[in-house]
């Protein structure tokens, strides 16, 4: 057995640190050791998407990543994307426009369009479907989730200063 | 998942020292090997950690040639302007996730069959750099999964000559977004390449019959009457060698015609 | 009213902060054991030696478990006790679980599982239809025959013979949650067990089994799934079970979750069908009358099949008047997973056997298909009986198509696909319009019951439990509307409790899309048991009639005084009245006699239609659907936005069911498709680029909840006419049937549009 590592994790703002094998998916250790279980595991083979988070800002699945990689690097999770006790736009809109059944993959879902909304406040169709090819949802057939984008960017479009 | 080691050097020449072991892999944005080592279909001792290298990242533009170093993102080449259909098919790679964790470096090295870098390097005719030398992508592509690297030599960047005229096709494994067929064309100085990932036991290849054809009329009608032999071509669960085969005329066709 | 809006979700705030807990996010305690299954390498044989020891000598190892070390025999199929939850010598199928690990960690007990030497002398496995149809492994003793009329002098007479066969491939379920259970063992020798789970009840039933325990020493509960679609009715029974067995053995809390290979390997999916047809037809495309062969791979062990196959044969007329029929039903075992229910349980094969039936007629004889679809539909009247003997009521689809058909300019798009047709080459366009007829009920009769509980607290806050389980379908938020309707209060009042057998006992799966209907009654009952109590407490105590007394807006109107909802309950508290009842219903009206394949095991139809138009590039195969419209029936629905939810996910599920859902076995019988790079479900991308969906409003014939009809399962079945619309856009490219087999993945549109081309 390899040696466990301690690592000092930037998450949601605050560096937690955590002794754990190299070989530990930076997943596990948000869920296990960090106790942030909104990022889910759907498929462990980096494809449906339940567990992006961001890293640096930019989605990317933790999943497919050790969390020794991640020293020196920016994680959020599902956990800090609410503005306080105020849902975000986006995450109004998926609830008040039913983009959510089961709600498993809602949590990666809003990583992946919370970072992309914030350089690209106004997507187009054809945007919102390549934005989207790297989230499976099995309940809702997305047509709620695609107008909860639409309408989570016309939100933001509204709030921002002129 | 086995256990292993991990290192994160900040320098190429602390890169090497780490991979001089016998059991050490690198690892660059693990979009492949992390799933590679989850099904123990390797099992390195060591992981060395390629992204926090500076020397290793950028893309540079000058004298008619795209250089991007090795722990670029798909992302990144996505946006770049200066090759568009280098930034295309980059842009084609799996999802957003994928993208911004993947690496052309990265992709290279592991030369999976079915992704789409090895098409864009071999049909581009570009210049693999290592910390060693410069390989031409005619020698590096040695087969499936297997590359003209040595043991502990690191990929530094690729050079890409801008041709005239480039254009990648690609017909989507629809799960996993490798390429079931991609064709990357492109027509430069030094001639017409056809390169085809996704299709071959033996990995990327080019359809030098294409090429030929392409030579002297570089349109989708040159190429009418030309097949491939679905001899040699992958059968899989998703896709039989004869739908290949068919799919690299069509895939070819279509990225001549993109390619204009 | 709460009832009848289109209210969002209850749990959504959680689910999009990430604070909604599934099983595997409940904070256990310290010391908490992981559970994990070693797994069969061979579809068939007999374990021939087995050595774990260094399974056992992995650190962090607990136990290891085979059969024999077991108390007990252990089974965990729903009904047939032929499925022991560890292999007792014998292996029938590739991933059959033979071992169990018990370690300090998932990781640790995955990784020892793999260290086993396991030798297991293999017998020549039963894999396809094929296969079992030579070895002649028939369950049920062989064939189940159902007739209607005289096939025989109907097809020696019919003027157009029409036959051919149709392969369906099974179906994933997907569920993006995989199947997990946690068990904590209690002071007293009982179980507590959380489960993601459609059947608490079969949980706690399976689990006071393997412990040698009366069932009232376990409890079950389940907050939520993610995901279940009949995935989750039987399959979760040996998670349960095996973390019950490793709870007790040690003394700690076992957790167990299937990593997502293993459970699609483990566990079974949709069953496969073969099915065999020969349509006689006048020269008008009347049907005279229609022989099928149904054959099912059920897979190893019976689970679910009998009643999955039945549902196939009472669906196999669709929505149509089919005067002569014969079905005969092959229930076909293989060494593969034993298939299970899924989302339309035998349903949706049988309605596709049909379809393609008028599908291959309608190019036959050249007709238009929806002139020929109408032309058998069963009459609005009520006059005509299924072939199993139960009249048809309240049968509005030939309404429902026809303002499906105009709100989607069906006719006007079928001319304009043709034109486009005639002038490309490469693409080709295809649309097809296709109804649904699903019956509602368990057939299982005695399935058909549903409880509930319901408390009134003194402060006026209502606390709400019933039987039926939340997997994403908003069964919480419909049954929470009736209770709040019940008592003419906000929802905000209602507080929607996890399922528990503890609270509500017996209870059937959530399934047979029967949730709110058996459910949302038995809550209204309980409610109005309280509210009747209330009334006549309150109307002897204020000199009222009961009927003068009303629950409404939050208020209680006495007469002309009128009490704040917790003021008259402080009223009815103080007075020493139970604010407390369990609430219970039973569908009426339904018999059923499996055997005769008689009788009337609905209650009712929920109908619905879809129009599906699709593009396909003729030389890679590769498709896209352009436009799907919808109209569905659900009586008067209970939410109108839940409702729609349903329609949607369904029609997505269906139409990936029958498009790019290839389940891949290699000769050896193992699944070669065991993950999402390799399955392909549906993706943003594949949804219609245009998509409308509507609800056909007309109230219920039948007094179900307000009147409202079941939406979980029909639906899926709309996405048939997104295949036949693949069909009929390959169809355009030569002039052969195009006898396409489903899924319709590319490679066979492709094959398929060059064997048309001739």
């Amino acid at each position: 057995m390899t040696a466990p590592v301690t690592l000092s994790l930037a998450v949601n703002g605050a560096v937690h640190e955590v002794t754990v094998p190299p070989r530990k998916l930076l997943s596990d250790v948000l869920r296990e050791d960090l106790g942030l279980t909104g990022t889910h595991v759907g498929c462990e083979h980096g494809v449906c998407g339940a567990c992006t988070i961001l890293i640096d800002g930019q989605p990317a699945r933790a999943c497919l990543t050790f969390a020794v990689q991640m020293e020196g690097h920016d994680l959020t999770t599902i956990e800090a994307v609410s503005e306080g006790d105020r849902l975000s736009p986006l995450q109004q809109a998926l609830h008040q426009v039913h983009g959510l059944q089961c709600g498993f993959c809602t949590p990666g879902i809003i990583m992946t369009v919370t970072a992309y909304l914030r350089d690209h406040p106004d997507p187009d169709e054809v945007e919102i479907r390549d934005l989207l090819s790297g989230n499976l949802c099995r309940c809702t057939g997305y047509q709620n989730i695609v107008k909860a984008v639409i309408r989570a960017a016309a939100e933001i479009r509204a709030r921002a200063p002129a | 998942m086995y256990a292993f080691e991990f290192e994160r050097p900040r320098t190429l020449d602390e890169a090497v020292a780490a991979l001089a072991d016998d059991d050490a892999q690198a690892l660059a944005g693990g979009q492949t090997l992390i799933p590679t080592l989850r099904q123990r279909l390797a099992m390195p001792g060591k992981l060395v950690s390629l992204t926090a290298i500076d020397a290793l990242r950028g893309l540079s533009a000058s004298g008619g040639v795209l250089t991007i170093g090795a722990a670029t993102t798909h992302a990144e080449v996505a946006q770049q302007t200066d090759y568009p259909a280098l930034a295309k098919l980059a842009g084609g790679i799996g999802d957003p996730h994928v993208r911004n964790r993947g690496t052309i470096g990265g992709s290279i090295a592991n030369n999976d069959p079915s992704a789409c870098y090895p098409a864009g390097v071999l049909g581009s005719g570009a210049t693999v750099v290592t910390n060693r030398r410069e390989i031409a992508a005619d020698d590096y592509f040695t087969g499936l999964f297997e590359t003209a690297l040595d043991e502990g030599e690191i990929i530094t960047a690729v050079n890409f000559p801008i041709p005239d005229k480039a254009a990648y096709a690609k017909f989507d494994q629809p799960a996993s977004r490798f390429a079931l067929v991609g064709v990357f064309v492109s027509k430069g100085k030094d001639g017409v390449r056809v390169a085809v990932t996704g299709a071959s036991e033996g990995g990327v290849f080019r359809w030098a019959e294409a090429e030929a054809a392409l030579a002297s009329d570089f349109s989708a009608g040159a190429l009418e009457g030309l097949s491939v032999d679905p001899e040699g071509m992958i059968g899989d669960i998703h896709g039989g060698p004869d739908y290949r085969a068919h799919l690299i005329g069509v895939m070819t066709r279509r990225a001549v015609a993109a390619a204009g | 009213m709460s009832v009848g809006k289109p209210l969002a979700h209850d749990s959504g705030p959680l689910h999009v902060t990430g604070a909604a807990r599934y099983v595997d996010d409940i904070p256990v305690p310290a010391g908490t054991l992981h559970v994990a299954f070693g797994l069969s390498h061979e579809a068939r044989g007999t374990i021939a030696a087995m050595d774990l020891s260094e399974v056992r000598s992995t650190p962090g190892v607990v136990a290891v478990l085979t059969a024999n070390d077991l108390d007990r025999p252990v089974d965990v199929s729903p009904s047939a006790h032929d499925e022991p939850l560890l292999s007792t010598g014998e292996v029938h199928y590739h991933g059959q679980p033979i071992f169990l690990v018990i370690a300090t960690s998932h990781r640790i007990a995955r990784a020892a599982a793999r260290r086993a030497r396991v030798e297991i002398t293999p017998r020549p496995a039963v894999l396809t239809i094929d296969d079992a149809l030579e070895a002649g492994t028939y369950f049920e003793g062989g064939p189940v025959v159902w007739t209607r009329g005289d096939i025989k002098s109907a097809l020696e007479a019919a003027p157009r013979i029409v036959e051919g066969q149709i392969e369906i491939g099974g179906q994933e379920h997907f569920y993006l949650e995989g199947q997990v259970a946690l068990a904590l063992p209690q002071d007293d020798g009982g179980m507590a067990i959380a489960a993601s789970t459609q059947h608490p009840t079969e949980i706690q039933h399976k689990v006071a089994d393997a412990l040698g325990l009366p069932m009232s020493a376990v409890r079950v509960e389940t907050r939520r799934m993610g995901g279940g679609f009949g995935g989750k009715e039987s399959q979760g029974n040996a998670l349960a079970v095996a973390a019950a067995i490793a709870a007790a053995r040690t003394g700690r809390p076992c957790k167990m979750r299937y990593d997502r290979d293993d459970d699609m390997v483990i566990t079974g999916k949709r069953h496969d069908f073969r099915i065999r047809y020969r349509a006689g037809v006048d020269e008008d495309g009347k049907l005279i009358g229609v022989e099928f062969e149904q054959f099912v791979r059920a897979g190893w062990s019976l689970d679910l099949t009998p009643p999955v196959a039945d549902r196939a044969m009472l669906h196999a007329d669709n929505a149509y008047f089919i005067p002569n029929m014969r079905i005969v039903s092959l229930r076909l075992r293989t060494n593969t997973a034993s298939a299970t229910a899924f989302r339309g349980f035998g349903g949706p094969q049988g309605v596709l056997g049909i379809e393609r039936v008028m599908d291959h007629i309608a190019h036959e004889l050249g007709m238009d298909p929806l002139k020929l679809r109408l032309a058998n539909l069963y009459a609005k009247s009520g006059k005509d009986e299924t072939h199993y003997g139960q009249p048809v009521k309240g049968f509005e689809l030939a309404d429902i198509i026809g303002s499906l058909a105009e709100s989607s300019d069906y006719h006007k798009r079928r001319a304009a696909v043709a034109a486009f047709n005639a002038e490309n080459d490469v693409l080709k366009k295809g649309i097809a319009l296709t109804p649904v007829k699903f019956g509602i009920s368990f057939t299982l009769t005695h399935l058909n019951q549903a409880g509930a509980l319901v408390h009134v607290y003194q402060d006026g806050s209502i606390h709400l439990n019933h039987g039926g389980t939340e997997m994403g379908q908003g069964l919480n938020q419909k049954v929470a509307q009736v209770a709040a309707e019940g008592f003419g209060v906000g929802l905000g009042r209602v507080r929607i409790t996890a399922t528990d057998t503890g609270k509500v006992p017996n209870t059937s799966a959530t399934a047979a899309s029967s949730g709110s209907d058996l459910n949302g009654m038995a809550v209204k009952a309980a409610c109005d048991e309280i509210r009747g109590r209330m009334v006549r407490f309150l109307a002897e105590t204020h000199g009222l009639k009961p009927k003068s007394i009303l629950f409404k807006d939050g208020k209680v109107h006495l007469g002309n005084q009128r009490l704040r909802f917790v003021e008259a309950v402080q009223e009815c508290y103080m007075g020493r009245v139970s604010l407390s009842a369990t609430g219970f219903y039973k569908t009426p009206e339904i018999t059923w006699d499996r055997v005769a394949g008689k009788g009337h095991p609905f209650y009712y139809f929920a109908n619905g239609a879809a129009v599906t138009e699709v593009v396909i590039d003729r030389l890679t195969g590769e498709y896209r659907i352009l436009r799907a419209d919808i109209l569905h029936d659900v009586g008067t629905s209970l939410n109108p936005a839940i409702d729609i939810g349903q329609i949607e996910g369904g029609y997505v599920q269906g139409a990936g069911w029958l498009t790019t859902e290839e389940l891949v076995w290699d000769d050896k019988g193992r699944l070669r498709t065991h993950a999402p790079s390799t399955y392909k479900i549906p993706a943003c991308s594949d949804r219609p680029a245009q998509f409308h969906v509507a609800l056909w409003g007309r109230k219920n014939h039948v007094p179900t909840i307000y009147r409202s009809k079941a939406v979980g399962e029909p639906p899926l079945m709309l996405g048939i006419s997104a295949f036949l619309a693949l069909s009929d856009a390959v169809a355009a490219c030569g002039e052969v049937y195009p006898a396409l087999d489903a899924p319709a993945t590319p490679e066979r549109v492709m094959m398929a549009a060059k064997r048309v081309a001739g």
